[in-house]
């Protein structure tokens, strides 16, 4: 399992609402290198989601496109993982027969799908649920699900669209440390959009900043800070102040009355 | 004991329900031929028991009930697979179905007389025109309710065409989906009750009919006492059996 490089080249994203068309995304430009953990941070209703279901293949982009790997990419694919909000994690489905969905899919032969998804149930310390049913778990709990179910299928980018927000902010401490350890020792190219500052210096080696709508991108801070971090580690401290004040500016910014010309 | 002790009401409203009637048919209000009492009404059901009449009857309806019921079931299952998929036809025949749904079975009887004569086929029409348009509707309002999500994310897995549906859509729809069958039931139930009564040869529906012809009034209210209780047998044994079920194991009712 290598991790893959992407490349997001002009993509931008026009939605025909009931409203009128909204511009979603504008002119986004991104290389990725393989292995590299990028976080995106924006203002809610910035595209961020949009620019992940992009990458994902799930939704096409109005103008540019991705290259993975230096192709570009058509629709969705096992390669590219996507970790929901809600998790998205199956309720007829037991913790077990999550996990190994897309390794059904797959067409997996049974005697290997078994011993993976028990190598990945134990990843995510799930061994004594491994029979549970989704609506025994925690919010937390249902998140690790989603994680081994991504992860399990070996994807060379991981995708993960505010995968903590629903959570308390313990929870979402320890789920930080969780995606940490687990991309330390897979280093899978990952994806992490939130709208949390805080999140985002902790996780990111690189942190994107996205402006308001349309979303376009506004900074790169490289956090170079040493791993495994923590909401504490002095430069994650700094690039959260660094992030904090890029955001203020955007969304003073985006608050002025536009000038007609 | 304490199983059956929820029951006791409602075996108290039978018991006063049977006195009740006893005690009119004592006070000779009406002739008995117009007025039976409960003893004429279970010594005709014995009889017809006996005459190994009764179970004839029901299980020709019931096979009547399951063939017609399958029917609709798949071919409801397809028309509202293809009005969730593809929205444009969904929006055009939507407002037929609907309008179709509340048209009273026993008009199709005619119709079908014509078609098919007074046969098998003509009792199955009926079953299955009276309940197809229910079940369309309460399908495809079971479809709906999948949260994109989920196809969303099996979709990501490399799940599509059938495989979604079989893997995603269905078991995601599944306890709207029982629901769904249950509502459909009791349509054909009632269509197949009906078409019998005016045109079938064998069967519940029919007993009732013969027994208006000989006025024989305890067989027909006997019959419709047996019509009564199959339908609860079969809607509490197999449907509401399954729709708890189905929830229990989704969480959505408590478990225990």
């Amino acid at each position: 399992m290598k991790g893959a490089a992407l490349k997001l080249v002009m993509v931008g994203k026009r939605f025909n609402g009931k409203a009128g068309p909204t511009e979603a995304l504008r002119d986004i430009n991104l290389q990725i290198s393989e292995g590299e953990f990028v976080t995106i941070v924006g203002p809610s209703g910035c595209g961020k989601s949009t620019l992940l279901n992009i990458v994902a293949g799930l939704e096409t982009p109005t103008t540019g496109w991705v290259e993975m790997d230096g192709r570009r990419i058509h629709g969705p694919g096992a390669d590219r993982i996507v970790v929901f909000q809600d998790g998205a994690v199956f309720p007829w489905l037991d913790v077990q027969g999550n996990i190994q969905f897309g390794l059904r899919v797959a067409g997996v032969p049974r005697s290997q799908r078994e011993a993976r998804v028990d190598e990945y149930i134990r990843m995510v310390q799930l061994e004594k649920f491994a029979h549970a049913r989704i609506h025994e778990l925690s919010g937390g709990m249902r998140q690790r699900v989603a994680l081994a179910r991504a992860l399990v299928l070996r994807p060379s980018v991981l995708l993960m669209d505010e995968p903590f927000a629903a959570l308390d902010v313990q929870i979402r401490e320890e789920m930080q440390s969780v995606v940490q350890d687990l991309w330390l020792r897979s280093k899978t190219t990952t994806l992490f959009v939130t709208h949390d500052v805080r999140e985002a210096a902790v996780l990111g080696g690189r942190i994107v900043v996205l402006s308001h709508r349309p979303g376009t991108v506004s900074a790169v801070l490289t956090n170079n800070a040493p791993r495994p971090r923590t909401l504490e580690t002095p430069e994650v401290v700094e690039q959260i102040r660094r992030s904090n004040e890029i955001l203020k500016a955007e969304v003073q910014w985006s608050n002025q009355p536009k000038i007609q010309l | 004991m304490a199983r059956f002790r929820h029951l006791v009401p409602m075996v108290l409203v039978a018991v006063a329900f049977v006195g009740i009637w006893e005690l009119i048919v004592r006070l000779q209000i009406w002739p008995r031929y117009l007025f039976p009492s409960p003893v004429d009404v279970a010594s005709s059901l014995y009889d017809l028991w006996t005459q190994a009449v009764l179970l004839r009857a029901i299980g020709a309806t019931l096979a009547r009930l399951g063939v017609g019921f399958l029917i609709s079931l798949v071919l409801g299952a397809i028309l509202a697979f293809l009005m969730v998929h593809f929205q444009t036809f969904g929006k055009g025949i939507q407002p037929y179905v609907l309008g179709l749904q509340t048209f009273p079975s026993i008009a199709w009887v005619p119709l079908a007389l014509i078609w098919f004569g007074f046969s098998e086929a003509a009792l199955l029409f009926v079953t299955i025109i009276g309940s197809l348009f229910a079940v369309t509707v309460s399908f495809a309002d079971a479809l709906r309710t999948v949260p994109p999500v989920y196809l969303k994310a099996a979709r990501n897995m490399g799940s599509d065409g059938m495989d979604l549906i079989l893997r995603v859509t269905v078991p995601a729809a599944l306890p709207h989906l029982i629901s769904a069958a249950k509502i459909g039931w009791s349509f054909a139930w009632r269509s197949l009750i009906g078409a019998e009564v005016i045109f079938a040869t064998v069967g519940l529906g029919f007993l009732v009919n013969q027994g208006r012809d000989a006025l024989l009034l305890p067989q027909v209210m006997g019959m419709m006492v047996v019509i009564l209780l199959v339908g609860v047998l079969v809607d509490r044994g197999i449907f509401s059996r399954t729709q708890e079920w189905a929830s229990r194991r989704r969480g959505l009712l408590p478990s225990g």
